[in-house]
């Protein structure tokens, strides 16, 4: 046997690429729920992002709490809307849930969010 | 002994009538003989000497060494004889199956069972060091050897011949889960560990090498079985699961390890919910009988825990009234990595559960100086883990 | 929300995948504000919500609201104001010298197999694979990966020939590996629920290389069909970069993974169009096609009905299924009076209320019984083999390796054993 003879051997990983995001869509099965109208997030590669600037305190503020879609999202947001009426009853809380999964975008929302004049997202939850 | 067979053309199940009369009516394919005056002569020609005096036919026994040749031809030997899945071997030379063999004090050449994949056929036997030849062709190392041993000694195949198509499933309980560095936690029906992988494949190589499995002949799976290749090769979680290990409940010490073998053909991978959602399940899974083996993540088993049953029994019971079926038909398995509270629901029934310890060389499991170990999946303590 | 709105968002993730957020959020050059509160939050009762809400956050040991609050409302940092994209280097396309043993433990260890024995992929060997395409070897044919926002992996015709080494293959096989890494699907995407692959190949080429369409070819009885499956894989592993609990964090994972359900379609004794036909391709094409799903129930036996209602009762996340059925099935459903797959897929469509495109079938298997298989399986591409086949033809061995073939039975004349 030739156990103990040196070889070499070729790496069997991809390169990284620099190319961040999606891979086409069709992805998940998701995309069967409603296939003409779910807007697909293709964008490829992602330049980094710019964080919008923070808000001075929430009180009084309209709070968007998006509900992405996982089990258990809904009620936890349900509940958290309980804690801001028990101790911060100024903040305004809104409950909007995510269209179709929890991995498609929804531009339509945040458009209705902005539109609407929303000072702040609580977007959740992830799991 | 020959009997006297007749054969109507295949199949005669879910085919319409007339066509069964058309059979009734017309001529044996194999023979080529019209099928009813054949069944006539079969009640009524007299025997002839042949019938009379019925031989059975031996087989010859092989050589304990193939003729020796190049590697390359020798994998294409494998390959073309049907000895393999089909994927990469390592070859069983003389040398690597006499290192297996240190696994175990137990005497190469002891007898420890017979297996054949149909139940007709001749059995073939075999021995601790085939069993060696077989971990070596799996990719197994000594420490591996032990688990193996017991399974083989169960004389099971992975892929019993059906013209259905059989899936089966090993799991492994106690101590030497951890020893070999077998995966219970995350992903561990995946392709991702070194032990669940070629335990996995050794039981297949078995069943074809000594369950003589040749497709068309001795295996008559229509279709075949995807988990064949691997026989869904985990351990139980013992350390995260709310509820007592499987082989405790089959009667066996905690610190005893041991080998479960189930089969079946359905594997429900998605389904979330709590205990009545699994009792639907199993209500409505389209299978032969009603068993149901749950294969559940260990946030599961916590909350079925937090939903009041306090034992597997408690819920086998629960979950046998509402399914309408029987509570010994049901059983539980706990593993996965805490990422989801998801659980399969299959129609495994088990076959056995038998000791590993008696395989284990007295001086402990024989491990290399550095055991190899694919990476390590983080283990999750629910809600502190640090991926 | 935050780049093109500029309104403050505080995302929510629970504490299970702190690290795999935070890694992943880095590597976009944007570090969120989030907040992680105990896994899971799905199938729990409502006081442990409660009870999170007003805990700590496990993952930082600070209290979750007061956390929350503060994404919206602390003033950014310099770091926030200028976030920056980090670069991972490229590994250098040969590893260091050593011994085979060395080799083959160092492979193990670093998590670039599926545990079994590989062929390790030397220059000569990877060379001689090469031969099986006339494609360029530095020919990018795509980029991967098994989780939703991680970094892509590039990898070039050669890469693709070194996984097609280490699974056992020979050049032959390569053009069928090149389609399925053309795709740039990972036979085991990343998701907490446990993904099952199938892959299924149509046209001539099935033939050519041997593949098993018939009696048990869902088995481990077939040489290329088990080697295919399992460079699927071993390409999700090294080009998708696939690492349990860091990116694939499947909770169970799934046994379908090693060989992803490979096989060939039977389409010699099915009476339906074959699959690349009906997704327009011409017959004299061969193409590979791929699945994704969950759920695989082995055992359905009777009629049409029967069939509905086992898909109908199939729990899934998905309104979707594809059958698997022997050609027998395939003829008792033509005598049950459907002419086409078109026609089944309206019917099954109206029994359970799923959308017909939604509906798949295949046919395989030895016409041993009349079974089919339920999947919830999704229909998710196929992809032509041809333009990655040599021009003067498959490049096949002097004496091509071949697993026994069963004796395909032809209904009726088929003996079977007494």
């Amino acid at each position: 046997m030739t156990r103990n003879n040196v070889v070499t051997v070729l790496d069997p990983r991809g390169q990284p690429s620099g190319v961040f995001g999606r891979r086409s869509s069709g992805d998940n099965p998701g995309t069967i729920l409603s296939p003409r109208v779910r807007p697909v997030d293709d964008r490829e590669s992602m330049e980094k992002l710019q964080m919008a600037e923070r808000l001075d305190t929430l009180e009084g503020k309209l709070i968007y709490l998006v509900d992405v879609g996982f089990p258990g999202s809904k009620e936890f947001l349900e509940e958290l809307a309980e804690w801001f009426k028990e101790n911060m009853p100024s903040v305004k809380v809104v409950y909007k849930q995510k269209k179709f999964d929890p991995y498609s975008d929804d531009p339509e929302l945040w458009e209705e969010i902005h539109a609407n004049k929303g000072d702040g997202v609580i977007l959740g939850v992830g799991g | 002994m020959f009997l006297r067979y007749v054969f109507p053309p295949h199949p005669v199940g879910f085919i319409p009538k007339e066509k069964l009369r058309g059979y009734v009516d017309g001529i044996n394919p194999v023979s080529g003989k019209p099928l009813m005056p054949e069944m006539v002569e079969a009640l009524t020609k007299p025997l002839t000497e042949e019938e009379k005096n019925p031989v059975i036919e031996k087989r010859p026994k092989r050589p304990r060494l193939l003729p020796p040749d190049t590697e390359e031809n020798l994998y294409r030997l494998f390959i073309e004889n049907g000895w393999t899945d089909g994927n990469p071997i390592i070859l069983p030379t003389e040398e690597r199956v006499a290192e297996m063999l240190t696994g175990t004090d137990r005497d190469p050449q002891e007898v420890i069972g017979r297996m054949s994949v149909t139940t007709h056929q001749e059995r073939l036997e075999y021995t601790v060091e085939k069993v060696a030849v077989i971990a070596v062709m799996a990719g197994c190392r000594p420490e591996h050897l032990p688990v193996l041993l017991a399974i083989a000694a169960t004389e099971i195949p992975a892929f019993p011949s059906s013209t259905t198509s059989f899936s089966s499933m090993i799991m492994v309980n106690g101590p030497i889960r951890h020893e070999i560095g077998m995966n219970c936690g995350l992903a561990a029906l995946s392709p991702f560990n070194y032990a669940n992988s070629v335990i996995g494949r050794a039981w297949t190589l078995m069943s074809i090498n000594f369950g003589d499995a040749r497709p068309g002949d001795t295996f008559m799976h229509s279709l075949g079985h995807p988990i064949n290749y691997n026989n869904l090769c985990h351990a139980e979680n013992e350390e995260d699961s709310a509820f007592e290990p499987y082989h405790v409940e089959k009667g066996f010490k905690p610190e005893e390890s041991t080998v479960t073998l189930f089969r079946g053909w359905n594997y429900n991978g998605i389904n979330l919910g709590p205990a009545k959602a699994m009792a639907e399940a199993l209500k409505r899974q389209s299978s032969m009988g009603r068993a149901g083996t749950f294969i559940m993540d260990p946030l599961v088993s916590a909350h079925l825990k937090d939903e009041g049953f306090k034992t597997k029994e408690e819920l086998r019971q629960y979950i046998a009234k509402e399914a309408e079926t029987f509570p010994q038909m049901i059983n539980f398995i706990v593993v996965g990595g805490q990422t989801n509270p998801m659980w399969a629901l299959t129609d495994y029934t088990p076959s056995i559960t038998v000791s590993i310890d008696e395989w284990i060389p007295k001086t402990g499991i024989k491990k290399d100086e550095k055991p190899i170990r694919m990476p390590q999946p983080v283990l999750c303590k629910d809600g502190i883990c640090g991926i | 929300m935050e780049d093109h709105y500029n309104i403050p968002t505080a995302p929510i993730v629970t504490a299970r995948f702190a690290d795999y957020i935070l890694k992943d959020s880095r590597s976009h050059g944007m570090l969120l504000r989030y907040s992680f509160p105990p896994h899971p939050v799905g199938f729990i009762p409502r006081s442990h919500l409660k009870d999170y809400i007003k805990g700590n956050d496990p993952y930082t040991g600070k209290p979750l609201m007061q956390e929350i609050i503060d994404a919206l409302t602390k003033p950014l940092t310099e770091e926030e104001k200028n976030p920056v994209v980090p670069k991972r280097p490229g590994h250098p396309r040969l590893l260091p010298p050593d011994t085979e043993e060395n080799l083959h433990r160092l492979f193990l260890e670093s998590g670039w197999t599926d545990g079994l024995p590989i062929v390790l992929p030397t220059e000569e060997r990877v060379a001689e694979m090469l031969t099986g395409t006339d494609a360029d070897p530095n020919q990018v044919v795509g980029r991967m990966s098994i989780a939703y926002y991680e970094e892509k992996l590039e990898y070039t015709v050669e890469k693709v020939a070194v996984n097609a080494v280490m699974a056992g293959c020979r050049p032959e096989h390569l053009p069928v590996l090149l389609a399925i890494a053309a795709t740039q699907h990972p036979s085991l995407p990343s998701s907490t629920t446990s993904f099952a692959s199938m892959l299924c190949v149509n046209g001539p080429i099935r033939r050519e290389i041997g593949m098993n369409c018939g009696l048990a070819a869902l088995s481990p009885f077939n040489y290329a069909n088990s080697v295919i499956g399992r460079a699927w894989t071993l390409m999700s592993i090294n080009f998708g970069e696939a690492r349990p609990g860091d990116t694939f964090m499947a909770s169970t994972g799934h046994n379908l993974n090693y060989n992803n359900m490979t096989f060939g379609e039977n389409e010699e004794d099915s009476p339906f169009e074959p699959f690349h036909v009906e997704k327009g391709f011409k017959p004299e094409e061969s193409t590979v096609s791929i699945f994704r799903g969950w759920n695989v129930l082995g055992l359905g036996l009777g009629n049409a009905e029967e069939m509905a209602k086992v898909l109908r009762n199939l729990p899934s996340m998905a309104p979707t299924g594809t059958f698997v059925m022997d050609p027998l099935v395939a003829r008792s459903l033509i005598d049950e009076g459907f002419k086409t797959k078109e026609e089944l897929r309206k019917f099954f469509a109206e029994k359970t209320g799923y959308p017909p495109f939604a509906i798949n079938f295949m046919v395989v298997g030895g016409q041993t019984n009349p079974l089919w298989i339920t999947t919830d399986f999704v229909y998710t591409e196929t992809e032509s083999i041809d333009k990655w086949i040599p021009k003067d033809g498959i490049r096949k061995d002097k004496k091509p390796l071949r697993m026994p073939e069963p004796l395909v039975c032809k209904d009726g004349i088929c003996t079977l054993p007494g």
